[in-house]
């Protein structure tokens, strides 16, 4: 039942969500981590969904997967894959795409990979369960893979364990499981939190190289905006469960709208702020998905709120160019923003001046 | 290296000291004399007692000191020699009595817990994957009932209902059956020292393997596409058997307790029965090297399970 | 936030908090077995030892009936009345041989576990000896030396529980010794025995205690293995040696079950509700998996 993905589907979306939602069954009450997201990834698309913790964005990626276990947990809404409905399936019908169409990298991958079977065997064992391939078939395959995502010496790693091996080649070795069946979506969630600095640029130059070579999707899902910037064609913000702002990155970085979107985006350092500048942060915490503020659920720490964003949650609304959409009453730009951007910038300095 | 050493040098004080409490609580608190001659040993008046009271009294080294007795007893016993059982009716060697009975006994205890072992891991596998589910709860209980049930009141049901009533399996063991029959007149008494053993196994690895299946690894084997019995057997078990490994190998002790048990209600002349005759009897030689045998099977086995620990772990091994 | 559902574990937390139907059916069975245990020779029961033979139901052993509730054995016992005095025996066994092992293993254990050195030391040692006979070899050996009566029973088989019970009890007192409010304790100048005593003692006692029942129900068994062979005390009725007598011939077993039976019933359906009530203290304590 597996639906391959035909080549007339160059206009149609290779993942669709329509109004997905998921929600958890907790002892508090019915968590909404996702709540009603829309969203499309073309063939060849990378998508980046950024946001705080809570905000939903690995539910989303798990749930448009299908991984999500079935006690407890409520979906709604379509999600569709070459334009075949599986947000219905069980998992047993998933396994064959899982794996085949779709694969994921997590974040850890000391935690990710079995610490007990040698990496070679982990990337063999789809490959010979999809692929049919025989054992020795598979390894040579496998130790192609592990050139291709630049593990030096490969012969010699496919027969290591993973202990032996260093945080950056664990993700390669994850990367090159998830690449092993040529999948067409791969979604990353977080792949390079856990790794050092100098080491997640190689990684995220990886992932883009790979992608473009073999013509995949991708849904990146991370907190750091830095890291979308320069390896997305899209990217999603999400914010209490809900996408608040998407746009091609250029246009994002460019044409900010939403007020949260913007504080993001000045939350991350600059090499070229002076020292010792502070770090601007966004006051306040994550809303709560039991029961999250009504109205707009960022209106709570938003330095524009007006009465209006806590009475109505804002509908999303194109911006000037059709592929840019957001959700806020007073967006960056409107004369509302100004207003209150003048008042605040007149109560900076009137503290400075008593100081 | 040293850490081997170590260990087994602490093995071997073990087992001496194990030697010399059995050996004086024997000789302290038992009468040997009385256990070689009978009466005789108490009747002084009568001087062809006496004579035969000296010639015992050499022969089994019962005029000299304790320590000296418990070294002669040492040297003999570790080239093998056990001395000569007591019994009035003449003296045949312990070893031969040994020799003849170990077999079986080891037969029992390997059969016991090799079903254990192969009934512990699939039913610990079938109820870690369906934990919190209503047959998860039935096999919770069956476990309860089955650890709750002493060695030898489960030996009488299972006598009951297998042999007398079903008639599946033999009532006794028969020593000069054939091998084969002789191993199937083993199954009943190996399953009465095996199924609550593998009750505790079970409980054990239940719960690993629930911990395991946590674990990101296993999510990831999922986004492969693999089934879910692929996962079980080559993702999960492996990582989750390292506790399971060492209860199994301390359990031995467990288990030897249980053949003696098992051995008297199946009517097995192994080392177990052997033991509670000689010990009924006050047959010292061959309690001391019945003893002394368990025990350092009990030490050796628990020194092999460390040992072992470091190379079933990949990650312990340098 | 996690995106995996436990629904086993959620189920076992709230599991916890309260001791449940099962754990209070078990301490009722278990004081009905004390009251047994305390005052049989009060009770009407008919005569463990008579012979009530009736020559118009033939031969003995007779069946379960109105008149033998649990039917009479080879010589025509009353079955129910034997197992009732089994009672007595198998639990004051069971009942002296923990406490012993919990007073003096638990002392030692506690002892060593604070002051460490050399103490601790020869003490680990002798428990390892212990630890390294099956304990049912060396309660065969001990009890095969002695004259067996119910107070040398008891201390034999106390006397292996002292290794278990000890470990534990340095272990936990381990665990407190290193913590800051004894350390607070020693440096105003408190005394070792006043701080073992106030400080250490309440907070190792609570695990402790809550393994009680599960070693009492070690120890039971224990008793019941030796009466079994042969090896408890002399000329008293236990449930062991009932199982024996009704079980030695495959004849008995096979014509008059009933003799094993009961006895059995009334051994597992004890052993059972203090190893369910022990693992339910457990849990609600929160105490690790420790074995014994």
């Amino acid at each position: 039942m597996s639906p391959a993905v035909p080549d007339r589907n160059e206009v149609e979306p290779l993942i669709e969500t329509v109004e997905l939602r998921t929600h958890f069954r907790t002892p508090r009450g019915i968590a909404r981590a996702v709540d009603g997201v829309t969203l499309q990834i073309r063939r060849g698309q990378s998508l980046g969904v950024v946001g705080e913790s809570g905000s939903g964005k690995t539910v989303l990626s798990r749930s448009i997967m299908g991984l999500l276990p079935r006690n407890g947990v409520i979906r709604e809404g379509s999600v569709r894959y070459g334009g075949e409905e599986i947000g219905n399936r069980t998992p047993k019908q998933m396994r064959s795409i899982w794996g085949r169409e779709m694969a994921m990298v997590f974040q850890d991958p000391m935690t990710s990979l079995n610490p007990v079977m040698k990496v070679g065997k982990q990337v063999t064992e789809s490959l010979r369960l999809h692929l049919g391939m025989s054992s020795s078939e598979a390894m040579a395959v496998a130790e192609k893979i592990f050139r291709d995502v630049r593990i030096p010496e490969p012969t010699r790693r496919l027969n290591q364990y993973p202990h032996e091996l260093s945080g950056g080649m664990r993700q390669r070795v994850m990367i090159a499981i998830a690449l092993a069946c040529g999948p067409n979506m791969l979604f990353a969630d977080e792949p390079t939190t856990a790794l050092d600095v100098t080491v997640q640029a190689q990684i995220l130059d990886l992932l883009s190289e790979q992608i473009r070579d073999r013509n995949m999707s991708m849904l990146l899902v991370t907190h750091n905006l830095g890291v979308v910037a320069g390896y997305t064609d899209e990217i999603a913000v999400m914010y209490g469960g809900k996408v608040v702002e998407r746009a091609p990155t250029k246009v994002l970085f460019s044409n900010v709208k939403m007020p949260y979107t913007e504080a993001l985006l000045q939350s991350i350092p600059r090499m070229n702020q002076p020292s010792h500048s502070r770090l601007a942060m966004i006051p306040g915490r994550p809303p709560d998905l039991v029961n999250p503020p009504t109205g707009c659920r960022f209106a709570p720490r938003c330095a524009y709120a007006r009465d209006l964003c806590v009475r109505e949650e804002p509908p999303l609304v194109q911006a000037e160019t059709p592929d840019h959409t957001f959700a806020c009453h007073f967006p960056v730009g409107s004369a509302e923003y100004h207003e209150r951007r003048v008042e605040l910038n007149r109560a900076s300095t009137t503290t400075a001046e008593v100081l | 290296m040293r850490y081997y050493v170590q260990r087994v040098a602490l093995a071997i004080l073990l087992l001496l000291a194990v030697s010399m409490l059995t050996f004086g609580a024997l000789n302290v608190l038992g009468d040997p004399l009385f256990n070689i001659l009978g009466p005789v040993a108490g009747d002084v008046n009568n001087p062809d007692s006496i004579k035969m009271i000296e010639v015992a009294k050499r022969e089994f080294s019962l005029d000299r000191p304790l320590p000296v007795r418990y070294a002669i007893w040492l040297s003999d016993f570790v080239r093998g020699d056990f001395g000569v059982t007591f019994s009035s009716t003449g003296q045949p060697p312990v070893s031969g009595v040994i020799s003849e009975r170990l077999p079986r006994t080891v037969t029992l205890v390997a059969m016991a817990q090799f079903f254990a072992i192969f009934v512990s891991i699939p039913w610990a596998l079938i109820t870690a994957s369906r934990a919190g589910k209503i047959s998860d709860r039935i096999s919770t209980l069956n476990a309860f009932f089955l650890v709750a049930m002493p060695n030898f009141a489960l030996a009488v049901i299972l006598k009951y209902v297998f042999s007398i009533k079903l008639g599946w399996m033999p009532l006794t063991y028969v020593a000069d059956d054939p091998l084969r029959s002789r191993l199937f007149q083993m199954i009943l008494p190996a399953l009465t020292i095996g199924l609550p053993v593998a009750a505790v196994y079970q409980r054990l690895l239940r719960t690993d393997i629930i911990t395991t299946l946590q674990q990101d690894f296993i999510l990831l084997a999922r986004t492969k596409g693999l089934s879910r019995p692929r996962i079980l057997l080559l993702h999960a078990l492996r990582p989750s058997l390292f506790s399971f490994i060492t209860v199994v190998g301390l359990n031995t002790g467990a288990l030897i307790g249980g053949s003696i048990v098992s051995e008297t209600v199946f009517r097995i002349p192994g080392i177990g029965s052997t033991l509670v005759e000689s010990v009924l009897r006050n047959d010292f030689p061959v309690v001391l090297a019945i003893v002394m045998i368990v025990a350092s099977s009990f030490v050796v086995i628990n020194l092999l399970v460390d040992f072992a620990y470091t190379l079933i772990d990949p990650r312990v091994r340098r | 936030m996690s995106t995996t559902n436990n629904s086993a574990g959620n189920q076992d937390e709230v599991a916890k908090k309260k001791l449940g139907f099962g754990f209070w059916l078990c301490v009722s069975w278990l004081a009905l077995m004390v009251f047994i245990a305390l005052f049989t020779p009060l009770l009407p029961l008919k005569s463990p030892t008579s012979n009530f033979l009736d020559s118009s139901q033939g031969r003995p052993p007779y069946a379960p009936s109105w008149k033998h509730w649990f039917g009479t054995d080879k010589d025509a016992r009353d079955v129910f009345s034997r197992t009732m005095h089994g009672a007595r025996i198998s639990l004051t066994v069971g009942f002296s041989a923990i406490t012993a092992g919990f007073l003096i293993g638990g002392t030692i254990g506690v002892i060593s576990g604070y002051f460490r050195g050399w103490i601790d030391r020869v003490s680990s040692f002798v428990f390892v000896v212990l630890l390294s006979f099956p304990s049912l070899v060396l309660a065969i050996l001990l009890t095969s030396l002695i004259e067996r009566s119910l107070l040398t029973v008891s201390l034999v088989l106390g006397l292996l529980s002292i290794a278990p019970v000890g470990r534990l009890a340095r272990a936990a007192t381990m665990q407190y010794a290193d913590r800051e409010f004894v350390l607070a304790a020693r440096q105003i100048g408190a005394k070792d025995r006043h701080i073992i005593i106030k400080e250490i003692l309440p907070n190792v006692a609570i695990p402790m205690s809550s393994l009680a029942l599960l070693g009492m129900a070690v120890a039971v068994v224990a008793e019941g293995g030796l009466a079994f062979l042969g090896l408890s005390v002399e000329k008293g009725i236990t449930w062991g040696g009932l199982i024996q007598l009704g079980s030695d011939a495959s004849k008995t077993l096979e014509k008059a079950p009933w003799i094993s039976f009961f006895p059995i019933l009334m051994l597992f359906l004890t052993v059972l509700s203090l190893n369910f009530a022990g693992d339910r203290l457990r849990t609600y304590f929160d105490v690790k998996e420790m074995t014994l």
